[in-house]
């Protein structure tokens, strides 16, 4: 324990909690367009591999300071057109 | 042609019907032809605020069911000419709204007045919707804590995606001490956060609530007070004028701020 700490002053901490909450807040997309987006992602993987599009997982997770767009798609094969 | 603006903020109590019927007032001061919309349908308020609920015979409902005309529809306020009220309906509920007809009446409204103030309700559904479609520019409230700048940030966002693109921001119930004291969260802070104009800060003030209980506008019951000042001067800001801010600070300092400030 560091008895020399300042004590953070409310505000600062009001202020801190809200660019953050802000940050994510802002970074949720509405239903409508996150299964547009991930239709958009898979015609594009579908252009140059084989997927099965029932096995594709696309979500956005949040951890304290940042957003990460995760997606697993198990690949079939290559496309033949683009070896 | 009239400017129709939105007094919006997402969460509720933080004073967007007390604005709407302090800032209307304020701006026939200055000359306008105002009417303040009361859009919180089955929630009506604006006209116990403005201590007009006796006078209401028809409302915004009325007129959209075709059961009126809009002139009979209007509350003048006899204390001030050129304030008009347009009240909500008591006994309807959002989904009653038919937004298009809304529209249509605030558009013919616009022809014959200088501004058009919407009082919005709280949240983000129909009564909000029905509130900002009619206006092509928006006044944000906020009071300075974490809730309410949170549900004005997720609001600001859905206006611009309407494409309400003039939008400015009130920080409202702003009280210097605790700001001064680091216990409160300063407006520079916000207006960052946010990302808008300022274009106000009410400080909290306790003429507000007395007044409102009484049903008087500040402008009639507490015109020396810090807050009316704060509202004569957005208004002014609203016409395009560049007021300076109120130096808030005078305000703990009682009667000699007051003789200070007016210099």
């Amino acid at each position: 324990m560091n008895l020399f700490k300042t004590k953070t002053t409310s505000s600062i901490i009001a202020e801190e909690r809200l660019k953050l909450i802000l940050v994510q807040d802002r970074s949720l997309l509405p239903p409508d367009k996150f299964e547009q987006m991930k239709e958009d992602i898979i015609n594009i993987i579908s252009n140059y591999f084989n997927i099965n599009t029932a096995d594709i997982i696309i979500n956005i997770q949040r951890e304290s300071r940042k957003t990460i767009l995760e997606a697993i798609v198990p690949v079939l094969s290559v496309k033949r057109t683009t070896r | 042609m009239g400017r129709t603006i939105v007094v919006t903020a997402g969460k509720g109590g933080v004073g967007k019907t007390t604005v709407t019927a302090n800032l209307g007032a304020s701006l026939s001061k200055l000359g306008n032809k105002v009417v303040v919309v009361d859009m919180d349908i089955g929630l009506r308020n604006l006209d116990v605020v403005m201590g007009l609920e006796n006078r209401v015979v028809y409302n915004i409902m009325d007129i959209s069911d075709g059961k009126c005309k809009i002139n009979q529809a209007l509350v003048r306020d006899k204390r001030l000419p050129g304030l008009f009220l347009l009240p909500a309906s008591q006994i309807h509920t959002k989904d009653d709204i038919n937004i298009d007809k809304i529209v249509e009446i605030i558009s013919t409204i616009e022809n014959s007045f200088d501004y058009v103030l919407l009082d919005s309700p709280a949240g983000i559904e129909k009564g909000f919707e029905s509130a900002s479609a009619p206006a092509k520019e928006a006044l944000i409230i906020v009071t300075p804590d974490v809730s309410a700048v949170r549900d004005a940030d997720r609001v600001i966002g859905i206006l611009e995606n309407r494409g309400i693109l003039a939008i400015a921001l009130i920080v409202n119930r702003y009280d210097i001490n605790l700001v001064n004291k680091k216990k409160m969260l300063n407006a520079n802070s916000i207006v960052d956060i946010l990302g808008l104009d300022l274009i106000g800060m009410i400080p909290e003030d306790k003429t507000v609530i007395d007044s409102t209980n009484r049903g008087e506008l500040l402008i009639n019951y507490a015109n020396g007070s810090f807050a009316f000042k704060a509202f004569e001067n957005i208004s002014r800001r609203i016409e395009g004028e560049d007021i300076p801010f109120l130096n808030l600070n005078s305000q703990s300092k009682g009667i000699f701020g007051l003789f200070r400030r007016r210099r």
